[in-house]
Formats: structure tokens, sequence, C-alpha cells
């Protein structure tokens, strides 16, 4: 119960939006954990009534960081409702600037919200390496903090030549896109991310990423790091050394438990291999046991959030989301719902996404030490060397084909339902919409921070990263610097997971979770 | 040119860190370089700081007891106010975040509004997150703070509108404040070096407009305005004379003009589709008199050229 706990509170910085983790800590060590959204803004209930294409401009509006994979989700349902299939170059756009923004985001995250956290001098005062920490990471200044934010802004501009700026476009229509780069454009388009790639490679592999496919096994990856300075005074060299000498490898274990919905459907035309028809592959898995997906098992559990009470986990094309100002605070403590795959705690995001796809580095890293901050974090770090190439062969192809369609048709949505399913850059994310006489009756999201993020459910079990706490070493309570390793590891995004409404207004006395004493 | 040091506290309230997000974008200079030539001071920014929890706590109690200048307060995302005006629908530590907004703009010298939440309350305003502007709530001025409320320096909260508020702008906006540029600002209190045209000036659909080619479906090149619902010459802004992302724009790119900077935004209405009588917009272009509109478009769709009635011109 989160009464009469004797915590603190650790107000997470650097997550977009409001999150605060309460720890309760014994003997230095985190015994249990509640991570509360302390922000409602209830897009949900916004979308019914509004036009059958509103998602499209709405919904990017969620989230600053990742507007294109809402985008993607709210586009993808819309496809599916008009039973359209988007022309070959429209898919190839779509996925490339979707790819744009997954890339720009990992390697943000990595430096300018994980790898910052090693120049904290109060909490690393004793670490050989924090003098060359602060000098690549420290915010605004550091090497490595300049150059991504320089880079990063540089590869935005591919999107912005895809549809028009970044963030929240909504070039993305049902049938296809709105436009079609001129073939100076692509070109253009092909020299960012030729760039791109190359500052990629030098700076934060400090090899090609060919050298980096042979990395295939716990061995290959000591192996890696042994072969040159070059490898080890890389981002990714650098942030391999911290993880030994900080103890990454043993911090953030989770439900070992993972989801990915699958991404970037292959055009009918393509060199690009993949399976089932999408390059990234949807499921899930236990432990590096992989099971194929079936979305009827989601359902999310308002037990223990502010969210008008339900009898039962709902699927969301049932459920609603009507917050809901209980009278039972030391229970509820947050405005994310839980989501549960089949009743299962799961964790979502780069790391669910290798293992689903079955890359071996990581199936050795679970199948030998399980999940950790380390192997989250190095998914997210390298993720880039997976998709850049195909990137420049999804680029070759539009300069081939610049003279095909890249739109069908699809004015009037006709009555349905469907969900956009996808792979955002912080995991699984759905979009349930229904559609009636050009309108939207019903609109669900459930979000990749929603997935990592909940709080509790009615069986008790706690959210991924609340699990993923229990342990952590606190050494210094006003500066958890280890808790925010974990957190952090899953790249929160909480803008994204705060679950909004309208409709009925519902007045009262609330009382919030976080803070209770 | 070196300038007095002054400093600055970003602080985000409803909203999706969009403005964050588009500032990363300026070029000319880069965030990196504004804050070095501009003798700019970042306290705190809730995506690039990396002090303790304990410490911003201490910043910020030193800040709202004087004790710490804050010269610029930048205020990204709605005020939310719900339910029922408690503010306890977003939260900082328990307490409702309207009141650390409220009290943070007491302290400071000039507080910028970043992006159409902050100005006008944006997403949530009219629903049950009872979200407001800093001093506007939509078109009705008040918000958050009231009518008469001034920063240190004497002025209003100046709204740099824009659902992202455009990356040149923000940069511009903390250049003109760094070296106390004086503002002149609109009735919405948006500055007019940027809002003082409309989104459809350079848009290069502009002699579709003019010669009345539209069109009714996504793909084409013609205007958007009378069919597809384009904002463009509804509302001012700079996003066709300054690009996004050194790039485009979304018209360039084919996609409407949602009319972003306007107090009223979101509309209500469906977006991708324009209010119409009889094929004639509900909301004509800005200042226009309907009748010598009218008289206008009738005969410029008559003399449209026929390079422009077959789409020949790239866009």
């Amino acid at each position: 119960m989160i009464l009469n706990t004797t915590g603190i509170t650790i107000p997470v910085n650097r997550a977009e939006g409001d999150l605060e983790i309460r720890v309760e800590i014994e003997d230095g060590v985190v015994t249990d954990a509640w991570s509360a959204g302390t922000m409602y803004r209830g897009f949900e209930t916004m979308m019914r009534g509004r036009g059958a294409l509103d998602g499209l401009v709405v919904t990017p509006r969620i989230c600053g960081i990742c507007s294109l994979t809402h985008l993607t989700a709210a586009v993808e349902a819309l496809d599916a409702i008009s039973g359209v299939v988007p022309p070959d170059n429209a898919r190839r756009l779509r996925n490339l600037a979707l790819m744009i923004e997954t890339v720009q985001s990992d390697v943000r995250q990595s430096i300018l919200m994980f790898m910052v956290d090693f120049a904290n001098r109060q909490a690393y005062r004793g670490l050989p390496a924090l003098d060359e920490a602060c000098a690549r990471y420290a915010p605004l200044s550091g090497r490595a903090a300049i150059e991504v934010v320089r880079e990063t802004k540089r590869l935005l501009q591919g999107v912005a030549i895809i549809g028009g700026q970044w963030p929240h476009t909504s070039f993305m229509v049902p049938g296809g896109v709105t436009s079609m780069p001129d073939i100076s454009k692509i070109l253009q388009l092909r020299i960012i991310i030729e760039r791109f790639t190359a500052w990629y490679e030098r700076t934060v592999l400090g090899c090609s990423l060919e050298r980096w496919q042979a990395v295939d096994s716990i061995a290959a990856l000591d192996a890696w790091l042994e072969e040159s300075e070059q490898h080890r005074n890389s981002e990714l060299g650098f942030f391999l050394q911290l993880a030994r000498q900080t103890g990454l490898a043993e911090l953030g274990r989770g439900p070992n438990c993972f989801l990915s919905f699958g991404n970037l459907p292959l055009p009918e035309d393509t060199t690009v291999s993949g399976r089932g028809g999408r390059f990234q592959q949807a499921g899930w898995a236990e432990g590096t046991t992989v099971h194929p997906l079936d979305a009827t098992k989601i359902a999310e559990d308002t037990s223990h959030a502010w969210f008008a009470p339900k009898k039962e986990p709902l699927h969301p094309y049932d459920g609603e989301t009507k917050p809901y100002a209980s009278g039972h605070s030391g229970q509820v403590y947050s405005w994310i719902k839980a989501p549960r795959y089949g009743g299962r705690v799961v964790e979502t995001g780069p790391l669910a996404e290798m293992i689903i796809d079955g890359r071996p580095l990581f199936l050795d890293l679970i199948g030998q030490q399980g999940p950790s901050v380390l192997v989250r974090q190095l998914a997210r770090f390298i993720r880039p060397a997976y998709v850049l190439d195909t990137m420049h062969i999804w680029i070759d192809e539009l300069r081939r084909h610049s003279m095909d369609f890249f739109y069908r048709s699809t004015r009037a949505i006709p009555d349905g339902e469907a969900a956009g399913m996808i792979q955002a850059a912080r995991g699984a994310l759905g979009h349930w919409v229904k559609v009636e006489d050009e309108r939207i009756t019903h609109y669900q999201i459930i979000t990749p921070t929603a997935w990592n993020g909940s709080p509790r459910d009615a069986s008790g079990a706690r959210g991924a990263w609340e699990a993923a706490l229990i342990g952590t070493p606190i050494d210094d309570s006003a500066n958890p610097v280890a808790a925010g390793h974990v957190i952090r590891s899953f790249d929160p995004c909480l803008v994204c997971a705060v679950h909004c409404l309208v409709g009925g207004r519902k007045r009262g006395r609330m009382t919030l979770g976080v803070g209770n004493r | 040119m070196m300038h007095p040091q002054k400093t600055v506290y970003w602080l985000q309230g409803g909203g999706c860190g969009g403005d964050t997000f588009s500032f990363l974008g300026s070029e000319f200079p880069d965030v990196i370089e504004l804050f070095r030539r501009l003798n700019l001071q970042l306290l705190w920014h809730p995506s690039l700081s990396n002090s303790s929890p304990a410490d911003h706590e201490l910043l910020l109690s030193n800040i709202l007891t004087g004790e710490q200048p804050l010269d610029i307060l930048l205020v990204e995302g709605s005020v939310i106010c719900g339910p029922a005006g408690t503010g306890m629908f977003d939260t900082k530590n328990g307490q409702p975040k309207k009141e650390l907004i409220y009290n943070l703009a007491a302290q400071a010298g000039l507080v910028l509004a970043v992006g159409t939440c902050a100005c006008f309350g944006g997403f949530g305003s009219d629903q049950v997150t009872e979200a407001t502007g800093l001093q506007f709530a939509r078109k009705e001025r008040g918000g958050l703070l009231g009518v008469n409320y001034r920063s240190k320096n004497g002025q209003p909260v100046v709204n740099l509108a824009g659902c992202p508020c455009h990356h040149d702008v923000i940069v511009g906006a903390l250049i003109s404040a760094a070296t106390e540029v004086a503002w002149e600002l609109d009735e919405y209190q948006r500055p007019i070096e940027w809002f003082s045209t409309t989104v459809h000036q350079g848009c290069t659909r502009n002699e579709y407009h003019e010669y009345r080619v539209e069109e009714s479906d996504f793909g084409e090149m013609g205007c958007l305005f009378f069919h597809m619902g384009c904002a463009g010459p509804l509302v001012p802004g700079p996003c066709n004379k300054l690009l996004w992302n050194q790039q485009s724009s979304k018209p360039r790119a084919g996609v409407p003009c949602f009319g972003c900077t306007d107090p009223d935004f979101p509309r209500a209405t469906p977006f991708f589709q324009t209010p119409n009588i009889e094929g004639i917009p509900i909301s004509l272009p800005m200042g226009v008199n309907r009748a010598h509109y009218m008289v206008y478009k009738g005969m410029a769709a008559a003399a449209a050229p026929e390079h422009l009635k077959k789409r020949t011109s790239k866009v």
C-alpha cells in the first residue's frame, strides 16, 4: 500500500511530460516503487465527434518527440477502415520519415537524456571517467551533446523534405501521402542520410555498420570492445565501459516479458527483406521465446489509476477514458492505465524489437544475463545501425520510381473500425478507431509509456519499470541517480502516457497518491 | 558582441514538448550558439538539464524568494486548471502546476508563452481539462495571469503562437529578449514581426489561389483553401516565409495549413474540409470584403492561365 510508506519521491526530469516515481527504501535498496503519471490531457475523448480524418492532425500533438508515430498509427487505422493499400512510394516515404524520427530519437535519448546522467558531478564524484563524461555530455556544452543537437537537427530536415515540417506534420493520409518530393529533393534526402550515417559510424559506433553487424554474441561484443581504441572511445564503447564501472548490467531487471507490434510495411516491389510483409516483426516474448501476437489479448486495467472503475480490464475497442477523482486515494495513484497482454506485464521498446526480430546479440544477452539497464540502453544505442542501410535502399527505390503513384484517392471514409498498431521509437503504440457517418465515434490509444510505466493492476502486479526498480541501490536519496538510470533506460515519454478525456465532468475533492502520507 | 548575462527558465505545463523539439531544429543560430553568443544562462530546461532533483528544488525556491533573479521565463504547454478549477489534472509534488507557473511569472523579468497551448490554451481549452493560456483563454483576455498582468520589466506575456511555434520565432524572440529590443504586439499579443502576414504569403501555391485553381483531393498542386480546409489565408504566421527545418512547409508538401497560430486552434469543424455555403468558404481571407472578393475570384477563375489549369508547374 502506498499509505504510510517512508520512501522518497523521485521527480524524473528529462521525461517528456510529467512523471513522478515514489520508491520505498530499506538499507539503501529500493524495496517497492510506484510510478505516477501526474498529468491528464484528455485527447481520447477530445477525438469523439470530430471529423473522420482529424486523428491525423490531433494525435500527433499528443507528443512532440514522436508525433510521426501517432500520425502513422492514425493513418494505418484509416487505411484499414477504408480498405486501401497505399502505393509503394507512399510506403517508402512514410517508412523513411518514421525511421528518421526513430533514429533521431534514439541518438538524442542516448546522449542527451541517458548519458548526461554520468555528467552529474555530485552523484559520480568517485568515478574515474567523470571528467571525460562531463567533457562529452554536459548539457549544451559537452562535445557529444553539441554534436547530437547539430546532427539530429540536420537529419530531421529529411522529414521536412518528405512532409513539410517536423514535428507535427500530417502528410500521411489514407491512401498514401500528400506529395512526392522532386528528384533533386530525393537526392538531398540521400545526402542527409549518408552524412548522418557517416557521423553515426564515426562517432557513435567507432566502426562501420558492417563491422557492427558481426557483433552477434556477448563474446563478440567483448572482442569488439577489445579490438581498437576507436571502438573503446566511441560513444558506444564509452557507454559499455561506464556500464561496467557502474554496474548497469545488474540494474533494472524488469518483467523479462516483451511486446512489439512490428512496423514498416514493405512496398510490394522492394529489395528490402522482411517477414509477413513487414520489416520489423510483431510478437511477444517470454525471455527469448517468441510467440505470435494476438491483438485480442490486449486489455487495460484501471484499478490503480484515476479513471472510472471497471469490473474487469477492457480491450481498447471497448475501453473508455473517464477521469475519475476517487476517494480511495491510497490505492489509485496515476493518470496512466495499466495495459496488460493476456493479463501479463510486458515491457516494450527497442529491446523488445531486437528480441522479437531475433537479433542474435540480444538473444544471447537476454538468455545469459536477463534484461537490465545495460541491455535495454544498448538496444537503443545501436538500433540505428540496423535501419540506416534500409533507408538508403528505399531512397534509391524512390529515385528509380519517382514518376510512380504516391496516393490512391480515398476521400470518403466508410463506416467501420480498425486499429493502427505500430512500433514507435519507444515501443508498441496502438490507436483503436471507430468511424460512423464520417465522424469518429471511438478513439482509444495505448502508448509505449503506458505499457512500461503503468501502475499496478487488480492482481497487484507492478508495471514494468515499477518492477525494474526493485533492488536498485540508492546511495543518496537527494540525488537518486541509479533509479534515474532504470527509468531512463525505458525512455519515458510521459505526455504520451497521459490518458485524456472529455465528457462527464467529475467534481469533488481529489488527492493524488504521490506525496500522500 | 557580448551582452550582460541573462537567466532563462523553461517550464512545461500541459503540452507535448513539441515547442522544445521545434526549438532544437533552429539552424542559424542553433541552440548551442544561441545560448553562448547571447550570454544566456539556462537555469533549467526539463529535457536538457541534469541537476539533481534536490538542486532543482533549491533553484526553484531561490527564484520564488527572489534570491535568484529570473530574466526570461518560457512556458510551453497550457495551464491545466481542471477538474473544477483545482488544477489537480497536472501536478508537481502533489501541488497544482498552475500555482508554480503563476508564482514564477510573478518573479520573471519577461514571460514568453511558447506555442499555442501556452498562449491561448490550445488542446483541452474547451474540454474537461479546463486548459487555458497564460494571458488568454482562446480569444478572451485574462487566462491564468489576468488581464492586468505585467512582468517585472512592464510587459504583458509575449505570445509566440503556433503548434508548434516555428523554431526561428522562438530563437528570434530570445534574441530580442536578450538584447532588449522592444516588441510590437498584435491584438493577441503576438509580435507583429512574425505574425503580421498570413501563412498564405510565400506559399508556393499562391498563384493557384490567385486564379482560383482549386483542389478537392490530396496529391495535387493547386490551392487547398476552397475545399481542403487550408487556413493559410486566414491566419497570421511565418511558415512560408521562414521555412520549416530549413526546407519546406506543410502547404508546400500538400498538407493544408490547420491555422495553428489562431487563438481558436484547434477549430471545432473537421480538418481537411473547408466549411462553405454553395462552395464558397464561410471564412474569407484576412481583411477582405466578401462582395469584392467574390467578383474578383469569379473573374480570376475565368482568366486562369492554361499552365495552372493543367497543373504543369511544380509546387
